[in-house]
C-alpha cells in the first residue's frame, strides 16, 4: 500500500478499470462455476448484467438460471451443488433475507455454494445504502462469511471462496459494501485463466446425488443422528481459518496478493488499534498513516474471515494493544454493533486484553471521514470504555 | 489527490461523465477511484458523482466534503448545499448560459459559466450535454488532455461519436483561453 509511485504507474499498464460489482463477475467467470441461479436486485445488479454479457459473449459457460424469487435462487442452487456442481449466486439485502431459511439448509446439506452479497440496509425504511445488517444478521446460519474491502480484495476473495467452500464442503458468502466497493470504478489486475485454474482443481465431493445409486439428501433423522450433523458442522468450520490462510497464501504465490482471515496494518507496536470490516478499513489505512504521523501509534485491524470468527488470532493481534476502537457498519438492535459484541466475547479472559470501545460508525451508510476518525483515536485513547456503543453521526 | 464532484439530474450523464473522466486520467497512469450513488434517484432528480485521482492507489472510501473541483450539470442545482461540498480554493464549471456575476461562490471558490446546452445544440447533440461539459471541465482545470479525453469520448460514447467529440472540443476550445487569463 506504500509503495512508490513510480512502481504504482508501471503496474497500472497491466490493470483493467472496474466497478466492484464488474470485478466480481470477472472473478467468477475465471472460476467457472457450471450454474449460477441468480435474481437481480439494487445494488448487486450489475454482477447478474455483467455475467449475462459473459455468457453473451460465450466466455461463461454456466447454466444462468433467473428463477421469480431468491428463495427460488438457493433452492437451485442447493440442488445444483447436490448434484455436483460448482455453484455461484449474488444477491443482497432483502434477497439475502428471503434466502434465510435456505441458508440453514444449504449449510446443513453442506454445499459448497459460493454467494456474494452486496451489504445493503433492510428495510423499512426503504434504502440503498452500504450497512452490515444484511449479511451480519445470517451469522448463525453455518455459511463462512468473508468481507471485502475493495474490487481487487472482491475478485480475488470471490475465487478464492471456491477453494475454500469445495475444500471444508461448506457454503461460503463473500460481502462487499454497496457504492463504496460495489459501484467504485477502480483499477483491478485480472489474474490469468489458467493460473485461476490451476488454483480451482475440480476435486471429489463426499456425497452427491446421483440417479445411478439410490440415496437421499437431507431426509428425517433421529436426535442423535440431527446432533451429529453439527458436530460435523462445528469441525468443518474449525478447519476454514487454516483453509482461508492457505488459499490467500497460495494466491498471494501466483498474483502477489496475499490475503489471510485478518489483515493488519501498521499494528507492529501499535497502542491503539482500529477493528473493522469491509470498506471502512480504507479510510481507517489514511487514519492510522496520519495518527503514526503526528506520532500516535495506530494500526488496524481489518476482519476479513468473520464466520468462522477467527478468535484466537484476534486474542494474539490484541494482545499488549492499549485500546482498540471496534467500527461496526451494523447495528443490532438492543445490543449496538455486531463485531463489538463478537469482540468482546473473544477478548473475554484473554491476558491482557485492550480497552475496547465499540462504535456504531457508518450505520445506515452516513458518512465516515478520515477526520472523524483521528478525532475519534484523540478523544477514546484514554478512556474507560462505556458499555453502550458510541453512535457517530 | 485530487477530488472531483459531478452533480447532474437523473438522466444527464453525470454519472457516465464521472466514469469517462476517470478513464481519461486513468489512461493518463493516475490511480482513480469513481462512484456515484443512486438507488432511490430517478430521472430529473439530483445525482452526485465522484472521483479521485492520484498517482498511488486510492483507499479513501468515505464522501468527499471538501471538492478541488465540481461539475455542475444544471446552474438550478448550485445552491449553498452543493458549493459548500467545495474546498475555499474550488474550481467550479457549471452548466448556464448566464454571466459569471450572477453566481456567488464561496470564500476563494471560482466558478465559470459555460452554455453546453447552447454547444451541445450547435453539434448535433440536442440536449444532450455530458460531452460538452468534460470538455469544458477539462480545460478549466487544465486536464486531462484534450486528446485523450475525446479519445475516451469516441470509444465510449454509444451513438453520434463525431457529435460527441465534436462538442467536447468546442467547450474545451471556447475555456482554454478564457482560463489562461484568469
Amino acid at each position: 500500500m506504500n509503495a512508490p509511485a513510480k512502481h504504482e504507474a508501471d503496474r497500472l499498464h497491466e490493470m483493467q478499470l472496474l466497478s466492484g460489482n464488474h470485478a466480481v463477475a470477472w472473478g467468477v467467470c475465471l472460476a467457472a462455476p457450471d450454474v449460477a441461479p441468480v435474481y437481480p436486485i439494487t445494488p448487486q445488479t450489475p454482477i447478474l448484467e455483467k455475467l449475462i454479457a459473459f455468457q453473451a459473449e460465450g466466455a461463461f459457460q454456466a447454466e444462468l438460471v433467473t428463477p421469480e424469487s431468491e428463495h427460488s435462487a438457493m433452492a437451485a442452487c442447493i440442488a445444483a451443488a447436490a448434484a455436483g456442481a460448482r455453484v455461484f449466486t449474488a444477491t443482497s439485502s432483502q434477497g439475502l433475507m428471503l434466502m434465510h431459511e435456505l441458508l440453514h439448509y444449504a449449510a446443513g446439506a453442506r454445499m459448497p455454494i459460493v454467494m456474494f452479497n452486496v451489504n445493503r440496509t433492510p428495510a423499512a425504511p426503504w434504502g440503498f445504502w452500504p450497512d452490515q445488517i444484511d449479511s451480519l444478521s445470517q451469522r448463525d446460519t453455518g455459511w463462512v462469511q468473508l468481507y471485502s474491502e475493495s474490487p481487487q480484495d472482491s475478485l480475488d476473495t470471490v475465487i478464492q471462496a471456491f477453494r475454500v467452500a469445495e475444500a471444508a464442503e461448506l457454503p461460503v458468502m463473500v460481502s462487499h459494501d454497496a457504492f463504496y466497493v460495489s459501484h467504485a470504478v477502480e483499477p483491478v489486475h485480472l489474474p490469468q485463466p489458467e493460473a485461476v485454474r490451476s488454483f480451482l482443481p475440480r476435486t471429489a465431493r463426499s456425497f452427491t446425488l446421483d440417479p445411478a445409486r439410490g440415496q437421499s439428501l437431507g431426509a428425517p433423522i433421529g436426535q442423535v443422528d440431527w446432533n451429529r450433523t453439527r458436530r460435523d458442522l462445528e469441525r468443518a468450520m474449525g478447519g476454514v481459518e487454516a483453509l482461508v490462510n492457505e488459499a490467500g497464501a497460495l494466491w498471494g504465490n501466483i498474483t502477489g496478493r496475499t490475503g489471510g482471515a485478518l489483515d493488519l496494518y501498521r499494528t507492529d507496536g501499535a497502542e491503539l488499534v482500529f477493528v473493522t470490516m469491509g470498506s471502512m478499513a480504507g479510510t481507517a489505512r489514511e487514519a492510522v498513516d496520519r495518527l503514526r504521523a503526528d506520532g500516535v501509534a495506530a494500526g488496524l485491524l481489518r476482519v476479513r474471515l468473520f464466520r468462522p470468527l477467527p478468535a484466537e488470532a484476534l486474542r494474539a493481534a490484541l494482545a499488549g494493544v492499549d485500546c482498540a476502537i471496534v467500527l461496526d457498519r451494523n447495528h443490532a438492535p438492543g445490543t449496538g454493533g455486531v463485531l463489538h459484541q463478537e469482540l468482546r466475547a473473544a477478548l473475554f479472559d484473554a491476558v491482557s486484553p485492550p480497552r475496547l470501545h465499540g462504535c456504531l460508525a457508518g450505520v445506515g451508510g452516513v458518512n465516515v471521514p478520515v477526520e472523524r476518525l483521528t478525532a475519534l483515536a484523540r478523544d477514546l485513547a484514554g478512556a474507560r470504555p462505556a458499555p453502550n456503543p458510541l453512535w457517530l453521526e | 489527490m485530487l477530488e472531483i464532484l459531478i452533480l447532474g439530474r437523473g438522466g444527464q450523464g453525470a454519472q457516465t461523465a464521472g466514469n469517462l473522466l476517470a478513464r481519461a486520467f486513468f489512461e493518463g497512469g493516475h490511480w482513480v477511484q469513481s462512484f456515484s450513488t443512486y438507488g432511490g434517484a430517478r430521472r430529473g432528480t439530483p445525482v452526485m458523482s465522484s472521483l479521485r485521482v492520484d498517482d498511488r492507489p486510492v483507499r479513501l472510501r468515505c464522501n468527499i466534503t471538501a471538492a478541488d473541483a465540481m461539475l455542475c450539470f444544471d446552474d438550478s442545482l448550485l445552491d449553498k448545499g452543493f458549493l459548500a461540498q467545495g474546498g475555499d480554493e474550488a474550481l467550479i464549471v457549471v452548466n448556464s448560459p448566464r454571466p459569471a456575476g450572477d453566481f456567488q461562490p464561496r470564500a476563494a471558490q471560482r466558478i465559470i459559466p459555460v452554455d453546453g446546452r447552447a454547444i451541445a445544440r450547435r453539434n448535433g447533440m440536442g440536449k444532450v450535454v455530458n460531452a460538452a461539459l468534460l470538455g469544458a471541465f477539462a480545460a478549466a482545470l487544465g486536464a486531462p488532455d484534450l486528446d485523450r479525453l475525446t479519445g475516451v469520448i469516441r470509444a465510449f460514447a454509444p451513438a453520434r461519436k463525431d457529435e460527441n467529440v465534436a462538442a467536447a472540443r468546442e467547450a474545451y476550445q471556447l475555456l482554454s483561453p478564457a482560463t489562461e487569463e484568469a
